[in-house]
């Protein structure tokens, strides 16, 4: 399908790599995104929503930066998504770019769970689950040391 | 907005599906019992405020400059 982005210009994207948001993503909305790779290999990926050109997240795999994360979800949230254990989706969180590379930060705090084509950004219920951590600021080593 | 008091024990019904019960109140804080049907999402406000300004910020931030550097020279 064809997608209009406001940062991307227009982008022909494959099916499958849309994905469906029943509740979109919390405070902004959406109801289908468009899970794009802008570099093979790269660490980040976009979230751009394929009616709304003007709302793309990045995101990234939480767990190359941070290997102890966990996600925990309450009984509610869990049966709610549909997802009772977060280990059998993909984990998704969103990046907030910075000209300083040190002020990068992954939301930690709502990740974005992908199963079958559907996706719920949800509130982290875990102990460690920082709204704006430091991708880059020691955030990894620490979490690897401990 | 409908204001509505409520004793410890009492409850609001709003519609057919939605219960809330006030289970305690203690100083200036009240814990409510909520029943709702499972696809409604139930936030504490402030949590809710501080997630969506960050979805926002990270919609609106400029990510032209490669941010992390994938190989750390």
């Amino acid at each position: 399908m064809t997608v209009n982005s406001s940062r991307f210009g227009e982008l022909e994207v494959p099916s499958d790599a849309v994905l469906d948001f029943p509740d979109g993503m919390i405070g902004v909305g959406g109801t289908r995104f468009a899970l794009l790779s802008r570099e093979e290999n790269g660490a980040f990926k976009w979230l751009q929503e394929t009616a709304q050109e003007d709302l793309a997240l990045p995101v990234t795999d939480p767990f190359q930066f941070f290997p102890d994360y966990e996600v925990v979800l309450s009984d509610e949230e869990a049966e709610r998504i549909g997802i009772t254990d977060p280990s059998q989706a993909d984990v998704l969180v969103v990046v907030r770019a910075d000209e300083d590379p040190g002020q990068v930060s992954a939301n930690l705090l709502a990740p974005i769970l992908v199963s079958a084509g559907v996706g719920h950004q949800v509130l982290n219920e875990a102990t460690w689950a920082p709204l704006r951590e430091p991708l880059l600021s020691g955030g990894r080593q620490e979490v690897a040391a401990g | 907005m409908l204001t509505i008091s409520r004793r410890v024990g009492e409850r609001i019904l709003i519609g057919d599906g939605i219960v809330i019960e006030v289970i305690e109140v203690s100083g200036g804080s009240i814990r409510l019992g909520i029943t709702a049907p499972k696809e409604l999402r139930i936030y504490r406000e402030e949590l809710w405020e501080r997630v969506k300004a960050e979805n926002e910020a990270a919609a609106r931030a400029d990510f032209s400059a490669p941010a992390v550097p994938q190989d750390p020279a």
